[in-house]
């Protein structure tokens, strides 16, 4: 097998594998229910969040929130500690820093929140997340 | 119309038509009192880029969801962080008043400017100056409640969170998180007695003391909270706009506690507490020293759920123990002389339902009673009193989605009633015959309350 031939297998291989990831967060996602994440996002969320474009409270706009870079607002005052991060709020990095208390989750963060431990309210909430665009 | 006085002496015997008179209309500002009194401050809003909503259930104070007890918490000063905001609000409250007995009206009856915010990451306060329309569209401005707050926030205590703070404050409760205490949900039994803890008592303290608390808060749950108070100077009481009437003394010795355990789960909140205050009181301040002991325990329950149908309940206890520095002698009765010691025992319940945020319901039970004494309480020798206040009422605005999220409206109609006064249902007053005759419920009054903050 030639040196191009490798590459170009292994670039399948990375392809495919990066399909099935998305395929199975999606598939994750779409288990989860966006009217019931709406109203799990009114007692866990909305008091320092809102859902309207350029609006921020305590916490930045979440409009948009699922696969935007983190610390990307202009007009919102971030921690220094999430500008470090560079992280990109995909569903997964939403479940792992939902699903876990905010300083654990992010040492240095403004965010006061202790997290949501029930997996179904958290596939419920970023659902609806999903559909704020 | 503030509180008249009405004191429980037996030279109140003998102004008894002085008394019965003054004892009607300190009912009716009682009513007025509790009926009308909110408070609201966009300031805040403006501040953290919240709702009203986040802060209190019905979009409109001054009582608070476990977001709002926070924010009071961190002395004012939490903040969206974008750059400073000018802490000033404005309150307009109009009443259309109709007592069971006595003319209809219609007025302006309180006009307010609040200063309220942060200054600084750990200064922050509430200051409220109020305007109150006396009658006969003559007004009174005088200082309301002030808080003001140094707080060191996410501190870190053994692995847990903490937050101390030092509160400046004119009102022994005002400055309580949890705002089920009287002065801090402005509704206690209005009473001709009552305990200094309670704002619609004619024995309160709220706003005519100074005091400092220094308070804490562990792992989000225990609260607690030490402090001292002393009485305004009368002719400081005068320069901030109240009358000598209402002194409540001269205060020494004084001191008070505050402890409770409080449970933010969301969708449910829950607190219990106990509440003390200890003071020396010379009224008039050239007497002999009352020693008086408050002490009084609470509970709230908040069902929030997604917030589209709230459920508040809270129970206050406030149980006043009194030796007091004079036994006077009866008037009317030679040789019977006024006990010297007494109690008083103030209860509050309170139910409110929330729709939406928008649309709510307050029922409120409030029970005043106290130790007979036949030379202290005219006529009857008793100053229990049962009342209750009902309210509907709706707030537009002030939400997420609505109109503006930083101001607000609120429309209520309060249907204020007593069902025992001075102890008695009937004849409250204790005229002679040939005398108009006062029954608790001609104390009643309905109102309509069109409140706007801005």
């Amino acid at each position: 097998m030639t040196s191009g031939t490798t590459v170009f297998f292994v670039r399948c291989a990375v392809a495919a594998s990066l399909f099935l990831i998305g395929t199975m967060t999606s598939l994750s996602a779409a288990t989860g229910e966006p009217d019931a994440g709406a109203k799990v996002f009114k007692s866990e969320c909305a008091e320092c969040h809102t859902v309207r474009q350029g609006r921020n409270k305590k916490g930045p706009s979440l409009f948009g929130i699922v696969g935007r870079p983190s610390a990307s607002l202009p007009d919102y005052n971030y921690s220094d500690a999430l500008r470090q991060r560079h992280w990109t709020w995909t569903e997964d990095q939403l479940r792992t820093y939902i699903s876990q208390p905010a300083k654990k989750a992010d040492p240095g963060t403004k965010m006061k929140y202790d997290g949501l431990d029930d997996p179904k309210q958290v596939d419920d909430l970023i659902s609806y997340l999903s559909t704020l665009h | 119309m503030p509180p008249l006085p009405i004191r429980p002496t037996t030279r109140a015997a003998r102004w008894q038509p002085f008394v019965n008179r003054y004892v009607g209309y300190g009912a009716t500002a009682l009513l007025l009192l509790g009926s009308t009194s909110a408070h609201a401050v966009p300031a805040f809003a403006r501040q953290t880029g919240s709702s009203c909503a986040d802060c209190h259930a019905g979009a409109y104070g001054p009582a608070l969801t476990p977001y709002g007890m926070k924010f009071k918490l961190n002395g004012y000063t939490d903040t969206d962080g974008n750059g400073l905001k000018i802490p000033v609000a404005a309150q307009l409250i109009g009443t259309h008043n109709v007592p069971a007995r006595g003319q209809v009206s219609n007025d302006l009856t309180e006009a307010d400017i609040y200063l309220a915010g942060r200054l600084t990451d750990h200064f922050g306060g509430f200051v409220k100056v109020e305007t109150d329309n006396t009658g006969n569209d003559k007004f009174n401005t005088k200082l309301s409640n002030m808080d003001l707050r140094f707080v060191l926030k996410d501190l870190n205590v053994g692995e847990k969170d903490a937050v101390l703070g030092v509160s400046v404050n004119n009102s022994p409760g005002f400055e309580d998180p949890i705002a089920d205490l009287p002065d801090a949900s402005i509704l206690g039994p209005p009473s001709t007695s009552g305990t200094l803890l309670n704002l619609s008592s004619t024995e309160a303290l709220a706003d005519r003391v100074i005091g400092t608390t220094v308070y804490g808060l562990y792992d989000s749950n225990w609260y607690g909270e030490l402090g001292t108070y002393t009485s305004l100077p009368t002719s400081t009481q005068s320069d901030l706009g109240y009358s000598l009437s209402g002194d409540p003394g001269r205060l020494s010795d004084t001191g008070y506690a505050r402890f409770a355990y409080m449970k933010d789960m969301k969708t449910q909140f829950f607190s219990g507490g106990v509440v003390a205050l200890t003071t020396k009181r010379r009224r008039p301040r050239s007497a002999q020293a009352d020693d008086i002991t408050d002490l009084g325990y609470d509970a709230t329950y908040q069902y929030l759920g997604d917030r589209d149908n709230i459920i508040q309940l809270s129970y206050s206890n406030i149980y006043e123990r009194r030796r007091y520095g004079f036994t006077p002698p009866s008037p009317e009765f030679p040789g019977l002389l006024a006990l010297p010691r007494g109690v008083v025992h103030d209860q509050t319940f309170t139910l409110t339902y929330t729709f939406k945020q928008s649309y709510g319901l307050v029922f409120a039970h409030l029970v005043s009673t106290g130790t007979h004494d036949a030379v202290r309480y005219v006529p009857y020798g008793d100053p229990n009193t049962t009342s209750n206040l009902i309210t509907l009422f709706w707030t537009p605005f002030g939400k997420d989605d609505s109109f503006t999220t930083i101001a607000n409206l609120k429309l209520a109609a309060t249907w204020f009633r007593f069902s025992r006064f001075n102890g008695s249902s009937t004849n409250v007053f204790g005229v002679g015959p040939g005398a108009l005759v006062t029954d608790a419920k001609d104390l009643n009054a309905f109102s309509f309350t069109a409140s706007i903050a801005f």
